[in-house]
């Protein structure tokens, strides 16, 4: 299993993902830049937090628009494995590979704290070290978290197995059905706001994000006829 | 040469948190005549002469680019049309 870990001017979390991988699991990791176009040789692809041109527009609106992004969608069609946190769930769903969007929090303020949050589903490739309705800690950062669907769009994520993490207790942005985060249909894609990667060792004050990183690197990798 | 602002707000379903504080904020001061606030923001698109179809334009940009349609709504107006 092989990992890209994608740079965007203004990422701040690529180094915490990178070294998740990299000094916590020993797994093949690399950083790619947002200027290159291929993904070639990678099973899995990981979009960080931070504030990713600025937050110009929306929040991973101008992302979108970075070279590297049709690899990382094709990845996504190939059945390999797609991950954002916090910024990178925001830059998921305005590429449309997740439904829904990200709004400013209800109380207007930027978040930042540990929480608690339920695992909803432990059936995608990235959850399967969980168990269903454990309640799990981690951190989120966020000013706009406020995961917001249509009516129609919830029922179908809900219909779908599709919310994979909820906030258990308070809900800290306003987030729809204490959405904190979702697969796609197809459940190679996942997005949330909490931070794993910030969650991965003791000292950290954690290690709940861990077996979120230990379910991927469990998967088979998939290769596509063209390697 | 024509300028075009597009407006962009939260559809009327969608919770606006910036409204609710300024509506609130609005009440704080006497002026309990106002029901609501709804916050957006414009953008202002001088399009050259080589724009052939305006509408067509300006409803790609807005579609692609400036509304998340998920959450968002927009209109826009000819500020200044070409001569």
């Amino acid at each position: 299993m092989k990992i890209a870990v994608i740079v965007f001017p203004g990422s701040n979390c690529d180094v915490d993902l990178y070294e998740a991988f990299h000094s916590v699991l020993g797994a093949d990791v690399e950083y790619v830049s947002h200027r290159e176009h291929s993904l070639a040789g990678f099973d899995a692809v990981m979009l960080p937090g931070g504030f990713s041109y600025g937050d110009y527009l929306r929040c991973g609106a101008i992302a979108r628009f970075a070279n590297i992004i049709p690899a990382v969608r094709q990845m996504a069609e190939d059945g390999k494995f797609v991950f954002g946190t916090c910024n990178g769930f925001q830059i998921l769903t305005e590429m449309g590979l997740l439904p829904g969007a990200l709004k400013q929090n209800d109380s207007m303020q930027f978040v930042c704290k540990t929480v608690d949050l339920t695992v909803v589903n432990d059936q995608t490739a990235f959850t399967s070290r969980y168990q269903k309705g454990q309640t799990i800690q981690l951190p989120i950062a966020h000013g706009d978290g406020s995961y917001y669907a249509d009516l129609q769009t919830i029922q179908q994520l809900e219909d779908h197995h599709q919310v994979v993490f909820r906030y258990a207790g308070e809900n800290p942005n306003g987030s729809l059905h204490d959405i904190a985060g979702i697969c796609n249909r197809q459940g190679n894609v996942l997005g949330m706001m909490p931070h794993p990667e910030r969650a991965v060792e003791v000292l950290l004050g954690g290690t709940d994000g861990l077996p979120l990183f230990q379910s991927l690197l469990d998967q088979q990798t998939v290769r596509t006829e063209a390697e | 040469m024509t300028t075009v602002r597009i407006f962009v707000t939260y559809k009327p379903s969608v919770f606006d948190p910036q409204g609710a504080a300024i509506t609130d904020a609005i009440h704080t001061l006497g002026h309990d005549e106002v029901g609501s606030v709804a916050v957006g923001r414009f953008f202002d698109l001088s399009f050259n002469d080589e724009v052939t179809d305006l509408d067509a334009a300006i409803k790609d940009v807005a579609t692609k680019l400036l509304v998340n349609f998920n959450m968002e709504t927009y209109h826009y107006q000819v500020l200044e049309a070409a001569e």
